[in-house]
């Protein structure tokens, strides 16, 4: 039923901060009663993109179309005023108080000044209505469990009466069956006229409940156009770019040797779902799947970052593999985070000290107190081993460059040693050549010996690198393919039939 | 190689300011002071000076390393007093058994809030507000609100002893002092807890205990408060609840605020602290010595913190 003329368009949307460039033509076009599918990898400009339309953002350059008119939005207010409303992914809410007082909260009516709550109540009950939710408005919000505190927002978003709807990864907290009635609002509010945007990593959710799509990457929309026109594969490849084939750091080889870890069927609620998985000394395994999949949670769980409800981790140990907890496994893995300021460093402090943790046991002097020269040694054999580029090895970390940075986060576990490594994200936000310098470093590490679990977004580093992959969708491992596998069976391992991220 | 950015130098010039600014305050006190009541410079009032703060530093020092560590210990004077209390009642038993019993007393409350805080999660800033409500309770109930007063004289001969000239609780303070510097400079334990206070999910992957580091805090500042209910009880010559009236847990904050202990966790060195408590002593008997009232003296000390804690804010802001 959709209509031809555009509600919306967003044209070459340019943005740059400072010398920094986030959107380098960006171009949305959205229709009455459509929803609109738009996909994009981590970092592809879609939150710039929405923000700019949000109002938080102003662009560049670029032009926004509001019913054939050109329009500026120059505030989340001005947004409003448009018509544009979102649904955010954070759910921000205020449990204690009521739903009504929740949808209403920045525009709560009011009679002699004082909030009325009997208007309150029954704009509120006619929204819920619309929604089909069998809640009250007098409900507080606590007492509601994630899918209709989700419809909540969705009440809230509502409330304003918008022409254009955001849903910025709603079903990121959704049970199925809370999922399918999302859907279900999703096509009523179709079939009022409202045009809604839908972002998702779940390829599967965008085939249900959109009629068109558009893809971005690196800052552009690359492709646009209707839904039935695409197969989930050919959005995963848009998404991902043409993969440079590079040369392979090392030849895949196969798995050899004892197993020095097992991990026997980990889960955790709403994460991890009987995760099972063998790593063997010397080999590179990449975890391959969308963001979301369960990657990141997979490493984290298995250092005891995040707990476990379930399974069995055993680590080789005098020759045979035995039970270890995730908390003492910790004690034996390097884990580069994918948030490496955030996690991996203790940024103000300098980088001698940054490599020391994990490592006092090498830099203690007689009385058991820690010998800064020693300390600063240390450092600094590290520095010159792996070229990190510094001018003093006392300087705060916060001050090296990202590249640099996470060569840092390297040399502290290299110092102790560990037979094995999880990376997650390694090279993100680092630049062509730092990139690469990390990549060869963790071709080295299992030349060395040492067994790596290697997760990435981009599949030309897991392509150089990676002895075998085990494919990662919804907190489980689906598949497991050779190192040999091309892009192709990669990327499709990826839009699989009736799978998601 | 030296080239100082414009960042570096902005937070050179941020720190300066946080040493100049009690130190300028100081000096210009002093000029006061010399002017106004030259009494102030007689030696018996220095040296009184820093007998006075000697309890407060020592008590100041265990709030830094909790501090460091990101919390928050408002229950020391409360937990000094019941230690100074219960000790008191032990020195019937010998001097020595006194004097243990105040340290692990002391040491046991702080066990308390540490197993409360870092097993249990719970906010450390509700957890020693209701220690202290609940030790200071007790301890008004235990002694009737009499004090404690006889005790041995070999108590008093060890505790005000003057070696030197200089009296044996200032000797104290500077051990602790000596002590608590080393340990946060130069043990695993201080690194440890520097990094739990700047970024305890850094410091998680970098696989810092830090459930241990983060109790151990608090049973150091609670040994340390035990170790001030024997300095003052010797000094006051009694033992009561009334030395952990309200006014010493605002000193203790403002000691370290002052000297440069940031509340937001990570920064600061034990020596600040001890210099904050020699800068709160001293706006408090100069106070004094010019006949200010003692709710004037609260004022100064109030706005005092704020100043700090906003400087603190605007430095600790931007190194992060």
């Amino acid at each position: 039923m959709s209509m031809d003329k555009p509600v919306l368009e967003l044209v070459d949307i340019h943005k740059r901060f400072g010398s920094a460039v986030a959107l380098a033509g960006a171009s949305l076009t959205l229709r009455a009663g459509e929803a609109h599918a738009l996909m994009g990898a981590n970092g592809a400009g879609k939150s710039t993109l929405m923000n700019i339309l949000g109002g938080i953002l102003q662009r560049s350059e670029g032009q926004i179309r509001l019913g054939g008119t050109a329009i500026e939005i120059a505030s989340p207010r001005d947004a409003r005023r448009h018509g544009i409303s979102f649904v955010h992914q954070e759910l921000n809410m205020l449990p204690s108080m009521t739903v009504a007082e929740n949808v209403l909260i920045d525009e709560l009516p009011t009679q002699g000044g004082f909030v009325s709550r009997k208007r309150m109540r029954e704009r509120v009950a006619a929204i819920l209505e619309r929604l089909g939710c069998r809640f009250s408005p007098d409900d507080t919000v606590e007492t509601l469990g994630m899918g209709d505190r989700q419809m909540v927002e969705v009440a809230r978003a509502l409330a304003s009466d918008p022409r254009i709807l955001i849903f910025d990864e709603p079903t990121s907290s959704l049970s199925e069956r809370e999922k399918r009635r999302l859907f279900e609002v999703i096509g009523r509010l179709k079939a009022a006229g409202t045009a809604v945007v839908y972002i998702t990593h779940f390829l599967d959710e965008i085939f249900e409940t959109c009629e068109r799509v558009t893809v971005m990457r690196n800052g552009q929309t690359v492709t646009s156009g209707p839904l039935a026109d695409y197969r989930p594969h050919d959005i995963v490849t848009h998404m991902l770019g043409d993969v440079k084939l590079e040369e392979r750091l090392r030849p895949p080889r196969a798995p050899e040797g004892e197993p020095v870890l097992e991990v026997d069927r980990i889960s955790r609620q709403g994460a991890l779902d009987g995760v099972s998985f063998r790593l063997h000394p010397g080999e590179i395994v990449g975890l391959w799947g969308l963001l979301g999949s369960g990657r990141t949670e997979i490493l984290r769980a298995l250092v005891g970052l995040d707990g476990l409800d379930e399974g069995a981790i055993r680590l080789r140990k005098d020759g045979r593999l035995q039970p270890v907890a995730p908390g003492d496994l910790h004690a034996e893995v390097g884990f580069v985070t994918e948030d490496r300021r955030g996690e991996g460093l203790l940024l103000p402090l300098p980088v001698a000290s940054n490599i020391s943790f994990a490592n006092f046991d090498k830099v203690l002097g007689p009385l058991g107190l820690i010998d800064r020269k020693r300390e600063r040694r240390f450092g600094e054999a590290f520095a010159e081993r792996l070229k990190i580029k510094l001018h003093a090895i006392s300087q705060p970390v916060r001050t090296l460059s990202g590249g640099n940075q996470q060569k840092v986060v390297f040399a502290r576990w290299l110092g102790t040693a560990p037979r094995l490594f999880f990376l997650d994200e390694p090279t993100r936000g680092l630049d062509v050549g730092a990139k690469g310098e990390i990549l060869k470093l963790t071709a080295a590490l299992a030349e060395g010996g040492a067994s790596v679990l290697l997760a990435s977004s981009e599949l030309e580093e897991m392509m150089s690198l990676c002895d075998r992959y085990l494919i990662v969708q919804r907190g489980r491992i689906v598949g497991e393919l050779p190192g040999t596998a091309d892009k192709e069976t990669l990327m499709q391992a990826l839009s699989g039939p009736g799978t998601g991220a | 190689m030296l080239a100082l950015t414009a960042e570096d130098r902005g937070a050179l010039l941020r720190k300066a300011v946080v040493v100049l600014v009690p130190l300028v305050v100081a000096l210009a006190l002093l000029a006061v002071m010399q002017w106004q009541a030259p009494n102030f410079f007689r030696p018996n009032n220095l040296i009184n000076i820093l007998v006075q703060t000697s309890s407060l530093g020592v008590m100041a020092i265990g709030m830094c390393i909790v501090m460091i560590g990101g919390g928050i210990d408002l229950s020391i004077p409360a937990n000094m007093a019941f230690s100074a209390v219960i000790g008191a009642l032990a020195m019937r038993w010998g001097v020595p058994v006194g004097i243990a019993v105040m340290l692990l007393t002391g040491a046991g409350i702080g066990l308390f809030n540490g197993v409360a805080v870092a097993i249990f999660g719970m906010t450390p800033f509700v957890v020693t507000l209701a220690t202290m409500t609940v030790v200071g309770g007790a301890t008004v109930w235990i002694t009737n609100s009499q004090s404690i007063s006889d005790f041995p004289e070999i108590f008093f001969d060890i505790m005000l002893a003057r070696p030197g000239g200089i009296p044996v609780s200032v000797i104290i303070l500077l051990v602790v002092a000596v002590i608590a510097s080393m340990v946060m400079s130069s043990t695993v334990f201080g690194r440890w807890l520097y990094a739990v206070g700047l970024n305890p999910k850094a410091a998680r992957v970098a696989r810092v205990p830090l459930e241990r580091v983060l109790l151990l805090t608090y049973v150091i500042s609670g040994l340390l408060a035990g170790l001030a209910a024997a300095m003052l009880t010797a000094r006051l010559g009694s033992a009561s609840a009334n030395l952990g009236n309200d006014g010493v847990v605002l000193d203790i904050v403002s000691a370290c605020v002052v000297g440069g202990i940031s509340i937001y966790g990570g920064s600061g060195r034990p020596i600040g602290a001890v210099l904050g408590a020699l800068f709160i002593i001293l706006i408090g008997n100069s106070l004094n010595q010019l006949g200010v009232s003692y709710f004037m003296n609260l004022v100064v000390k109030g706005v005092a913190i704020v100043a700090f804690i906003c400087l603190d804010r605007i430095t600790a802001g931007r190194a992060r």
